[in-house]
């Protein structure tokens, strides 16, 4: 299974050599990085079936965890690798002049993303989290506007902001346990972080991670980088990295944050972030606006789910999750073409067609109408939610229902204006057949997904199951005891 | 509301900060890694220096990410950078002092840097430390000498092939069943040059790119200045 390690180290090789291969063949250059991603993605799936039985762990330098790092290989972390790789492959998103430094841009996102899903070491996940950081102001500066330049600014700021917590977090679950393995802490957690001080590097570190994650209140740079951003690389942020924070935070609170009350903290921001989030989005008259506000109302709704103890919240939370990841990538495909003020959107459908039965299909699955997954997917959430029997998990249903009604009254306003009989005096240029081919092809995915949904779902819970088993992920990695 | 949100968020990070240092036991920390490699890197890795021995052989996958955190900083650097207008006149050249300085601290510069690199499993120091040596002692005739300024093509290769040149270096433990950046090479004698297997060879590619990395983005730096 040591070949699982090159879906992080050969896109990163390959980011190194780009400059050089460019140099022998401006031809090689430009397809050398989606067909290195393809590899690692074969590469991927072919380990996939292995995972389905049990976790497997990779000692890096074949040093014995927790000693040196370790990459922990299940099912969601494969998944979540895969994701990235593929994601990146989807929305490429070197054009231009820049190319070639978008595209090791591009590479250097697919490793690093895919080095984060797999990590199992504290200290590597902030070290990657950075990287990914470093690389995401690249990319969403990469339209070189003055708007843009001033928007990554204000992301470099709340994000670096947001690692220095994290990285304290780190360092007061250090001083505690004395270790960064994630199997030998979560072995230690229940006696020695499951006080104050673990609560608090508990909110570090949610805070911290949350900046990518689109976590109330360190959400301010989502809507002006979305809107300014190219929107392949707001499609990649929002759809693929807030998936990673979110999924680093999880693991987290799954391995080593017994106590109820870090539960409740998510609970409290998620809920925060569905209200202001479904809000703004309501208000907004941008395309690109309107999506980043909707994307932190939908990343609410996963905190709030993943805020329900044990498997089940697990489960709820990967089927929101695994759905924003299908809907928002497809939507800001669409949006490369109709970014702008909603105003010139109007009587489109004339003009494409497709693309606006695309949007309504993905509307209709945001919003969660039946039969669509996302209908599914927010049912699950809302019946774990009521089974809690508490106030607060039930307030928490409530926003989500309210938020839902929100999201149906913009998404609706949008659809209807498209089919309006006076067009707008500036209408938007038609679809490259390129974004239109890979939102149809999300599109088509979820459709699919709609005749799948019973398998589909019973595989997320195999997933959720593994995940949230504590004692599989000790067992799997069997760190050194030390004294 | 952005105001209130940033009053509650200062107010949530005090409560923390309070919460932190009222529980906190300083005294009571147990570095049971830390402890746990001291006994064992000697043997293990053979680097006289134990710093390195983390950096490279325990912890050798965080620093690969730390280099292309670096690589990343100046790809985006060059993305965001904008080129010097064709227009523009290079700065002039500076005076006696600089220019004969460059010239005397460029050797010395060179010889430091790739010792500290070089030495770097043995004593304090390697391939960051005396990379960003190199990188100084490259940029400071360019300082010295506005005019004349470094091959571009010569920093990018040796960029690429050195970073590039890591991750084979780890990768050539695998066709063996060995995992990713296991050490190669035998251990030799703690202390000596030659010692620590291929943790030596990992640290020259370290120094050069973190050295060709730094001195391409000085000078870019410098160029996009250059505008009247």
């Amino acid at each position: 299974m040591n070949e699982l390690v090159l879906m992080v180290a050969l896109p990163l090789l390959t980011a190194f050599l780009l400059p050089v291969i460019d140099r022998l063949s401006s031809l090689a250059a430009r397809w050398i990085g989606p067909l290195v991603l393809l590899l690692t993605a074969i590469i991927g799936l072919s380990a996939w079936s292995q995972t389905g039985s049990g976790a497997i762990t990779i000692e890096l330098g074949n040093f014995r965890p927790p000693l040196g790092i370790d990459l922990y290989v299940d099912q969601l972390a494969l998944l979540f690798a895969l994701a990235v790789t593929l994601g990146t492959l989807l929305l490429w998103p070197a054009e231009g002049e820049q190319r070639l430094r978008q595209s090791t841009l591009a590479l250097l996102l697919a490793g690093s993303g895919s080095g984060l899903a797999l990590s199992g070491d504290l200290f590597n996940i902030y070290v990657l989290y950075e990287l990914i950081a470093v690389v995401s102001y690249g990319l969403a500066a990469s339209r070189g506007t003055a708007a843009g330049q001033a928007a990554t600014l204000r992301y470099l700021i709340v994000s670096a902001f947001g690692a220095a917590l994290a990285l304290a977090g780190i360092a007061l679950v250090y001083q505690a346990t004395g270790t960064l393995n994630l199997a030998q802490l979560a072995q230690l957690a229940p006696t020695q972080l499951n006080n104050g001080q673990g609560l608090a590097a508990f909110v570090l570190m949610l805070v911290g991670f949350g900046v990518k994650a689109e976590l109330f209140p360190v959400n301010t740079w989502v809507p002006e980088v979305y809107a300014t951003a190219p929107a392949r690389v707001a499609g990649l942020l929002a759809g693929v990295v807030s998936k990673l924070a979110l999924l680093i935070i999880v693991r987290l609170l799954i391995l080593l944050f017994p106590q109820p009350e870090a539960l409740t903290v998510m609970l409290v921001l998620g809920i925060l972030g569905v209200l202001t989030g479904e809000l703004a989005a309501w208000r907004a008259r941008d395309f690109n606006r309107m999506l980043a506000f909707s994307s932190i109302g939908q990343l609410g709704i996963m905190f709030i789910a993943f805020s329900i103890p044990g498997k089940a919240g697990v489960f709820a939370g990967l089927a929101v999750a695994l759905h924003h990841l299908v809907v928002k990538p497809a939507l800001f495909l669409l949006a490369q073409r109709w970014g702008g003020s909603l105003e010139h959107l109007a009587g489109v459908a004339k003009g494409s067609p497709l693309a606006a039965a695309l949007f309504i299909l993905l509307a209709l699955s945001l919003i969660g109408v039946p039969p669509l997954p996302g209908f599914w997917a927010k049912l699950l959430v809302m019946i774990h939610l009521l089974e809690q029997q508490s106030s607060l998990y039930a307030l928490g249903a409530w926003i989500i229902m309210a938020g839902a009604a929100l999201e149906a009254n913009y998404l609706f306003r949008v659809a209807s204006s498209f089919y309006r009989r006076e067009a707008a005096a500036t209408p938007p240029a038609a679809h490259r057949t390129g974004d239109l081919a890979g939102a149809s092809l999300l599109g088509a995915a979820l459709a699919a997904a709609v005749f799948l949904i019973v398998p589909l779902a019973d595989r997320i819970e195999a997933m959720a199951g593994q995940a949230a088993d504590r004692d599989h992920y000790i067992q799997t990695v069997n760190p050194e005891p030390l004294p | 509301m952005q105001r209130f949100t940033s009053a509650l968020f200062l107010l949530g990070l005090g409560v923390l900060i309070a919460a932190i240092f009222r529980n906190m036991d300083l005294a009571a920390s147990t570095p049971i890694v830390g402890d746990a490699i001291n006994a064992a890197a000697a043997q293990q890795v053979g680097a006289a220096n134990f710093v390195t021995s983390v950096v490279l052989g325990y912890r050798g996958f965080d620093t690969l990410m730390e280099l292309t955190i670096l690589f990343t900083a100046a790809t985006a650097g060059g993305l965001v950078l904008g080129k010097p207008r064709g227009d523009a006149r290079p700065d002039p050249e500076a005076g006696l002092v600089l220019r004969a300085g460059a010239d005397l601290f460029f050797p010395l510069l060179l010889v430091v840097g790739l010792y500290i690199i070089l030495h770097g499993h043995l004593t304090p120091g390697g391939g960051f430390q005396g990379g960003v040596i190199l990188a100084v002692a490259f940029f400071l005739p360019l300082l010295a000498r506005p005019g004349t300024p470094m091959s571009h093509r010569a920093v990018s290769l040796i960029e690429g092939l050195a970073g590039a040149s890591f991750i084979v270096i780890g990768l050539l433990a695998m066709p063996e069943g060995q995992a990713f950046l296991t050490p190669l090479l035998d251990k030799g004698q703690l202390g000596s040059l030659l010692s620590a297997g291929s943790l030596p060879l990992l640290y020259i590619a370290v120094g050069l790119k973190v050295g060709s990395e730094l001195a391409g983005l000085l000078a870019q730096l410098a160029a996009t200045e250059a505008s009247d």
